[in-house]
């Protein structure tokens, strides 16, 4: 009797890594992001302060996201 | 006038631009060493690419600044994910290239995001910006 299938995957797994490189930044800089208009909504005299600091923590979960989409060109 | 975080923000740009020169300058030569022309392609295309995007951060966050709140987050989410959809581009285009040393760029790369990040904390602990107002 012939084996069957029931779950076949074909492709490259490397998507798979990207994938996984776009959610944590992404759910990072959401975040960053909701916890600087919740501060903003608490003490709107800080606006500029807090979006200064906001770039630091988009920056530093931007180049988790950088470094995670170039990994196929070590990871081959 | 300029006022505190222009001055900040003028000063990232102008040294994130300063590191990614000298990274390609540095990674033209050891991809040179290691893989010859196309390594000298990669490490100033790494250099570039990854510096422009640091620099669109950095703009989108100066600009938006200057509209209200709502302005403020479409600009710099809405730059955030353009952002990432051009450099997923730019890789897929590159993946496949001929003549081109894959390891080279993303060493370029990481070395100019994670110089951008130093200088980008640097700026920030040291930078003065008033509590109140910009």
């Amino acid at each position: 009797m012939d084996a069957v299938n029931i779950a076949e995957l074909s492709g490259n797994i490397a998507v798979v890594g990207y994938g996984l490189a776009a959610i944590g930044p992404g759910i990072g800089v959401g975040l960053v992001v909701s916890k600087t208009i919740e501060s903003i909504a608490r003490q709107p005299e800080l606006a500029g302060r807090l979006q200064v600091t906001m770039w630091l923590g988009i920056a530093f979960t931007e180049a988790l996201a950088l470094i995670g989409l170039a990994t196929p060109f070590i990871f081959v | 006038m300029a006022n505190s975080s222009d001055t900040l923000f003028s000063k990232a740009l102008r040294l994130s631009t300063l590191l990614a020169v000298a990274i390609a300058i540095v990674g033209s030569l050891l991809g040179y060493l290691f893989y010859q022309l196309p390594g000298v392609f990669a490490a100033l295309l790494g250099a570039g690419v990854s510096a422009l995007f640091g620099t669109m951060t950095i703009l989108s966050i100066w600009f938006g600044g200057k509209f209200s709140l709502n302005g403020f987050y479409a600009t710099v989410l809405g730059g955030w994910l353009f952002k990432f959809l051009l450099f997923a581009g730019v890789l897929l285009a590159l993946q496949n290239a001929e003549g081109f040393a894959g390891p080279v760029f993303f060493f370029a790369v990481v070395a100019t995001v994670l110089g951008g990040l130093a200088i980008d904390s640097w700026l920030v602990l040291k930078g003065r910006v008033p509590t109140v107002g910009n």
